[in-house]
Parts: C-alpha cells; structure tokens; sequence
C-alpha cells in the first residue's frame, strides 16, 4: 500500500461514516443533512491531518494501520450516533482532539526519535502514576481539578474551567505511560532479566529477584481494582505486562506466574467485592439471573441475536435497550444494527489492526522500539479480547471499552496516541 | 525476542478466532432462539414502533393515528373514536397482527422504510415512502349517532348514499375498544373478548349473515312488479292461512287474521301490512329464477367486492326453482335467504337509486403525508336490480309503509321517508328485528337498513316496527339535518 492507497481509503472511511449517519437520519425520517456533512468533514480533517503529520514527520512509517483505525473508527461512530446524537458530536470533537495529540506526538518526536521517550522513562513513570492517583482526588475540594465516581467507580476527574467542566479518565493516558516505561525498564535490563533463571521442567522460571517488576504491576492493578473499582483496566493492565515480559525474555514462567496472579487476584477479589462476585453470577448464568445482574449480558445477546446476519439497519434497532450500549457494549450494539456481517468486518479489522501492530515490533532492531510497539499492540489486542469476549460469554465482563469504537473522550485520544507512536517506530525502523 | 512475540501473536490471533466463533454461535446458530425469546421486546417493538398512515373520515375525524411514544423514537396505534368505529377501523396489533381497513389498506397506512439502502435509494430518486393515509366515505357525527340511536340493543346499522354506492355509516354492537388489542395487555384483553357471550368482536354490520324476514317482500314485490306478473292494485285471494303446496304447513300473518276481509287483498295493502300469506303465494307465482335474477344484481349469490371478505347472501334459486314450499317460505325473507345488513341497505339504496345498483365502498380517497390525493374512488354500478319506473312504483309502496303501514315508526316530521319492515327468525328462538329505508322520497341521500338481535333484553313480541324503524328515524333526522 502506498501513501495514496492510505489516503483513499481515510476518503472512503470518511464517506462510510457519513453514509452511516444518513442511514440513521433517514431511519428518523430525515436524510442527508448536516450532520452528513460535518461527519465527513471531521474524519477528513482528523484522519488526513494525520496522514499528513506521517507525510511530512514520519514517512516511511507503515501505510497500513490508519486505514484500518479510520474503519473502525467510522463503524464505531455510526453506533453512537445512532445512540446518541449529543454524545456523537462530543465524540467528533474527542476525535478532532486526539488526532490533534497525535500530530503533535509525532511531530515532538520527529527530531530525535521514539527513544527519546526511553530516556524519560522515569520521569514518564511518575506521570502515569500521578494520572492514575487522580481520580482519587477529594470530590469537593476547592482546586478545580476533582475526583468524580461515577456508577461506583472511581475512573473520573473533572477540571472545572469556570465556564464548563470538562471530563475524562486519565487512565487511558497513563496506561500508555506504564506501557512507555514497562518497555524501558525492559530494554534496560534485558540481559539480567534473560539469562537469570532457573529450569524447573519444560518450563524457565526467572529469579525471584527479577519479579520485581512483575509484582509492581501487580500491586498497580491490583490498586486500580480496590481503589478505583475498575476491574476492567486492572486487568488490562496486568495482563499486558505479563504478555510484554513474555515477550521481553522468552520466559514462559511469566506466563505461569501471572496466570496464578491473576487467579489469586481474582478469588481475593470474588471474596471482597460483591461487584466482582456479579460479574462472575452475569458470566456463568445471564439468563437464570436475568431480572438483576444478567440483564446487561443477556440483552446484549438478544441484540446480537435480533440482528442476525445483516442486522436491523443502522438507526432501526434497539440496542438502546442494552445498558451502556454506548460506552461497554458497543459491539453488541453494532451487531443488532449492522448485523453479523458488521460484528465479523470490526472483529476483522481488530485483527488486521493487531497484525499490523505485530508486524512493527517484529521488524523493529532496536529493542526498546520492539517491546514499546509489542506492548502497546498488547494494549489494543487485550482490550478488545477482554469486552467482546465479555460480550460474547467468553470471560467475564470485565467493563472496558472498546479501543476507537466506544464512546468516550479519553479512551479515544489515547487510542489515537497509541496509533501515533506506532507509525513513528514504524518510521523510525522502517529501511 | 520475536520467537516469544511470534507465539504470543499466534496466541492473540487464536483468540480472535474465538472471538469470531462465538459471534457466530450467537448471531447466526442461536439467532433465532435469541431473537424469539420471550424477553426480547426486540421483535415486538420493532413492529410496533413503526409510524403508519392516518384513517380519517370523512367529516376528517381522525379515527386512527400513530403516536410518537415519550422517550424513545417509536410510534404507538391510537383509536381515538374507539367502539364506535372498532369494526369498520379494526386495529394494527404486533400480536394479533391486523384487522379490518388496518389491513385492508395495511400496504398504504404503512411506512415504506425497510430496508435502508433501498429507502436510501429511493429517497435520492424522490421517491415518498412516509406512510399514505385513507379517508373513508364514513361520517363521524352520523356514526356516533347510529352508535348512539341503536342502544344496548345488539345489532347493526349501515347507512349507504343511495346515489354512489358510498357507506356513510357502518355500527355494530356491542363493540370493543381497539386499544385494548395494542396495549401492553393484549392478549389477555384478547381472550376476554373471544370469551364474551355478547361477542363484541362480530361485525354484525358487514360480516354476520341473518334471515332478512320480510324486509326481503321489497325484493319479491319488486320482481312482481318488474317483470310485470303484478301491480300495486293486483289483486289476491285473501286466506287466513296459506296452504304450502305440496306440504301440511301453513304461513299465516304476524296477527293471526286475513289481510284485509278474508276475501280479496291488493298487492299494495300487503306490502303495507306485511302480509306473509299473500307474499308467501307471490313469491310461488313469481318464481326462484326471476326473484334470483333480482337479487343476482344486488350482489347476492356471490362475493360482493368490498375492503374485506363479506360472506355471501343467500337465495337458492335452483334449490327453490324444484320446491315451491321451500319458495313460499323464502318469499317473506325465511327459511335459507340470508343477507348482511349492507345488503340489505343496497336494496333500500337500489329502489332510492331507480334500481340501478351501486358497488358499495368505504375509502373516499388516500393521500400522501402532504395532503394531496393519491388515488380516489369512484362510484362504480353493480348492476340493475329492476327498472326505473319499477323502482318509483315501489318507492310509493314503501312510502305507504311508513305512512300508513308497518313502519309508521320510522316516519319524520315533513320529510317523505319510504321503508320495510321485518321481523325474522333468530337464532336461540329470537327474534331478528328489521327496518330498510331511504329518504327524501323524492330525492333519495341516505339508504339504511337497521339490525336488532332478539334477545332476552329485547323482550318477548315486538317487531321490526316498533323495534328497528324509530332506530332508522333518529339517524336519518340526523342526517337530513346535516346536509345542506
């Protein structure tokens, strides 16, 4: 793919989003108007100014991944506006926002290099660890900027800026920061943590001295589930540490131990959360519990089920009768509208998007580059694994969003960061 | 490092087949247990939320609208002129699927917004597919006033322009409320009303076939008098009792007396008096095929086009033509004759019409969203039941009914008004109370014909006279005072 096959199809995504809304008008008895419009616009302006930024600060960067985001993102955006035409316009603005960020990553980035990041890997750190601490800030303190909980999670923080009050969940910034340094710290100490180890079996355990960072990660998700409740992103977290370490060292040991983390984690937590022990009733048997704690899961699946193969049309479903259709249950809402064949082209370009991913960190020389384009592929492929397979039955549900596709601001400018730093590695080791 | 990322990505890829076989498992294998299960308003709602056309009548009642539901972008059916219209109207249910002109015209009350790419399409193209709306010939004000005029009595009213053919009125009773079939309680509501004695979901008006008694004597007399075997001053022999030929069985009078003197009786005196031995002998002389040929072009013996099916009305003219008992008892409306009341109402709105029959119709016209008419109906003739100088005979025959005879009851004040009366065989050993009629005389703008079941509520005795004619004179003042 060239740089002018990249930009047909940033047009053609584009026009699939505003084709889309029109759908939905048409399905409220309007049609084209200007919402059409100022999709189209926004997608163009947001994805081409990206495409831009790559051409002239990045370009030798791959041709393949916006493509793939633009078609996510459009399919995503459909489904908001069909839910929602308040949250689809504030969506736009996120867009236009984190593509925004994005230019800017890529631009600051362009005169050294990626690495350049590697050397702040502390300072980054702090960063993260301040972000994640925000939301735990007082509710009603006198500085503007507040901790917000919101459905008995604690993920918010509020700037009140005198005239409005802005909101947004500084985790989906900060997991790119652990994400950062994780990789750092990796390359750094690459060699000790390689070759300390021990055989037992087929399988090579580290050095107890070498989990160190491992149980750091742990007692981060860990905190993020007993302070902020939120179990989705503790997991993530946690999970794509484990996958980078992995990947880092070979050593499938990480695997074992964060498998038994995990289990740990998860029985402590069953034992401590009755949030947590719904989850687990929701997942095992959503239609025995349907009144209470299955209802979200088992309306999800009748609205999979009801769209069947083409679906109901975009606008002429009811996914508004799934909780969070908007936000956590997106897929199912895209699946009742758009239908299987909708559901099976996300799940495709989910998949092209983590090949792409993949194939960066695999053509990558330089070892903080590989793990950082390792890892935040990890990042995408374990969000999107944990809420469809939540959706479908596969795991429990775990409430996470669905990386481009949700509704939700921060989620999405810190997808679009994360899209940012791969095309600049990908540039960056391209030859 | 790309040993284990390699592995780690056959891991992810592994886990995005997993991904695609459950979607599969859920939206294709178990779609459809999915989508019909019980707690999924999915399919209910879905149906049910779509907006369709107006029914209004003529006088522009709306007599059903679709309704924005608050909170959501779904419609809701809504009745507004309820009982009174429950038949003719029917209802749009997601359960019970649809009934009457809600199906009937379910393709124009519609909206055309299916499938999207399609509409999209067809939206660039011009094309209108918001839902088109039906105006019927019916006037609102004149059907609550049939409505109204016919009581607790169970029965029908239907109310024709003699002239066109057009229904201005279509009652039966008891009726039901066509919200109750939309609602969240249908079904439960559903089975109370199958379930009623009174049977509130039979269209009497148009869809129960009755024994016409001797409202049916307009038909023989109008046979005699057109194929010229009588006249209104022929005369007959006048016997208590009229033997059936060939048979022990007697006819005799609702009075147990001769028609007149026990001698003679002319044709016109028994109309007016509703004379069963004298019409019993006329239909016999008359004959089942000249009678058939008669109500042949009143649309009897076959189906009569209309919005719904409508069963047939009866005469069995080859039956008949072999057995002149089985005849005689047919004559005065007995025995096998079986009509609908708007058959019956065509028969008062042919002699009104100088006997040219008109095809009788409930939609006036349907327009688009916009108002502008799509498509309008016009009068069309069934056939001609006798001719016109017949039809004025027998105008002044039915003029005597309501003057003089049976059907004083149906009279009004300064207005010539012509009229049978008939008071038939039952079922459960009922009565059926009859009245048809028009008037002006002289310029005929309403044709009715009025249906009263017997029942305990009725009363033992009475008759079409008593019972249906003051019915058949509320609505026509009614009427008379409405149109200019």
């Amino acid at each position: 793919m060239t740089r002018r096959a990249e930009w047909a199809s940033i047009v053609a995504g584009a026009v699939l989003a505003s084709f889309g809304v029109t759908l939905v008008n048409f399905a409220d008895g309007g049609g084209v108007d200007a919402q059409t419009g100022v999709t189209f616009l926004v997608f163009i302006i947001a994805f081409g100014g990206l495409s831009l930024a790559v051409h002239f600060w990045a370009p030798r960067a791959s041709p393949l991944l916006l493509p793939v985001v633009v078609g996510i993102t459009a399919i995503g955006f459909i489904q908001v506006y069909s839910l929602s035409l308040l949250r689809a316009g504030l969506q736009r603005w996120w867009l236009l926002i984190g593509a925004g960020l994005a230019v800017l990553v890529i631009r600051l980035l362009s005169p050294k290099d990626t690495t350049l990041l590697r050397r702040y890997r502390y300072l980054i750190l702090a960063v993260s660890i301040a972000l994640l601490l925000l939301p735990n800030l007082p509710t009603d303190w006198a500085l503007p900027l507040r901790g917000l909980e919101l459905n008995g999670s604690r993920l918010w923080v509020t700037l009140d800026l005198g005239f409005t009050t802005i909101g947004f969940q500084p985790a989906e910034l900060a997991k790119l920061g652990m994400v950062v340094f994780l990789a750092a710290y990796l390359a750094d100490h690459m060699r000790a943590l390689r070759e300390a180890h021990r055989q037992i079996g087929p399988i090579r355990f580290p050095e107890p001295r070498q989990l160190v960072p491992l149980l750091g990660a742990w007692g981060v998700s860990l905190f993020i589930l007993v302070g902020q409740r939120d179990l989705g992103a503790s997991l993530l977290l946690f999970a794509s540490f484990v996958l980078l370490m992995y990947a880092a060292t070979g050593a499938s040991g990480y695997l074992v131990a964060g498998g038994l983390l995990t289990l740990t984690g998860g029985i402590a937590a069953y034992a401590a959360f009755d949030h947590v022990q719904r989850r687990l009733v929701a997942w095992i048997d959503p239609f025995g519990h349907f009144a209470d704690e299955g209802y979200q899961i088992a309306q999800g699946l009748f609205a999979l089920g009801s769209g069947s193969l083409a679906g109901a049309g975009p606008g002429l479903g009811r996914p508004d009768l799934i909780p969070n259709s908007a936000t956590d249950f997106i897929f199912a809402a895209v699946g009742e509208e758009l239908g299987f064949a909708g559901s099976v082209a996300s799940i495709a370009l989910y998949t092209l998007a983590i090949a792409v991913g993949l194939g960066i960190a695999f053509r990558s020389r330089d070892t903080f580059r590989k793990l950082l384009a390792a890892g935040l592929t990890f990042v995408l492929a374990v969000q999107v694994f944990l809420i469809v397979g939540g959706i479908l039955r596969l795991v429990p549900l775990t409430g996470i969003t669905l990386p481009f596709m949700s509704y939700g601001g921060s989620a999405l400018v810190g997808n679009l960061v994360l899209v940012a730093l791969l095309l600049r590695i990908s540039h960056e080791e391209a030859t | 490092m790309n040993g284990p990322i390699r592995r780690i990505a056959t891991g992810l890829f592994g886990a995005m087949m997993c991904l695609l076989l459950a979607v599969t498992w859920f939206q294709v294998v178990r779609a459809d247990d999915l989508k019909n299960d019980p707690r999924n308003p999915r399919p209910a709602l879905t149906e049910r939320g779509k907006e369709r056309g107006l029914i209004v009548s003529s006088d522009g009642t709306a007599l059903a609208r679709s309704v924005t539901v608050e909170g959501s972008r779904g419609f809701e059916r809504s009745y507004p002129e309820g009982e009174v219209f429950a038949h003719v109207v029917g209802y749009s249910s997601f359960i019970l699927g649809d009934n009457s002109l809600e199906s009937s015209r379910s393709s124009v009350l519609r909206s055309r917004r299916d499938v999207t790419i399609s509409d999209l399409l067809a939206a660039l193209l011009g094309t209108d597919l918001r839902p088109k709306n039906v105006e019927v010939t019916i006037n609102a004000q004149l059907q609550q006033v049939a409505f109204d005029a016919l009581g607790a009595h169970r029965g029908a009213v239907v109310v024709l322009d003699p002239v066109t053919g057009a229904v201005l009125a279509s009652v039966s009773k008891p009726s039901f409320d066509p919200e109750l079939l939309v609602g969240p309680d249908t079904a439960a509501n559903w089975e109370a009303l199958l379930t009623d004695p009174e049977n509130p979901l039979s269209d009497r008006a148009t869809r129960e076939i009755y024994a016409p008694g001797s409202t049916f004597k307009t038909v023989v007399a109008a046979t005699a008098v057109d194929t010229g075997i009588a006249t209104p001053a022929a005369s007959f022999g006048d016997p208590v009792e009229f033997q059936l030929p060939g048979s022990l069985a007697t006819i005799g009078n609702a009075w147990g007396g001769p028609c007149n003197d026990g001698v003679t009786t002319d044709l016109l005196q028994a109309f007016t008096r509703s004379c069963n031995t004298t019409f019993a002998a006329l239909a016999i002389q008359v004959g089942a095929q000249p009678i058939g040929a008669t109500v042949g072009a009143l649309g009897w013996n076959q189906s009569l086009p209309y919005e719904w099916t409508i069963p047939n009305a009866a005469w069995l003219t080859d039956q008949l033509a072999t057995d002149r008992a089985a005849l005689g008892q047919s004559g005065i409306g007995e025995r096998d004759v079986r009509a609908t009341p708007l058959h019956m109402a065509m028969i008062a709105a042919a002699v009104a019409n100088g006997g040219q029959v008109m095809a009788p119709y409930l939609v006036e016209r349907l327009f688009d969203a916009d108002g502008a008419e799509v498509e309008s109906t016009t009068p069309e003739q069934l056939g001609r039941a006798m001719s016109q100088t017949t039809a004025a005979t027998m105008s002044l025959m039915m003029e005597r009914v309501v003057t003089e005879g049976t059907g004083r009851a149906g009279a009004l004040p300064g207005v010539r008004v012509a009229g049978k009366t008939g008071t038939a065989t039952g079922s459960n050993g009922f009565t059926n109370f009859w009245f048809i009629g028009f008037a002006p005389v002289e310029r005929p703008t309403i044709a009715i014909a009025v249906l009263v079941e017997g029942s305990s509520a009725t009363g033992p005795g009475g008759s079409g006279g008593v019972i249906a004619a003051p019915i058949s004179a509320q609505i026509m003042r009614a009427w008379l005072g409405m149109s200019p």
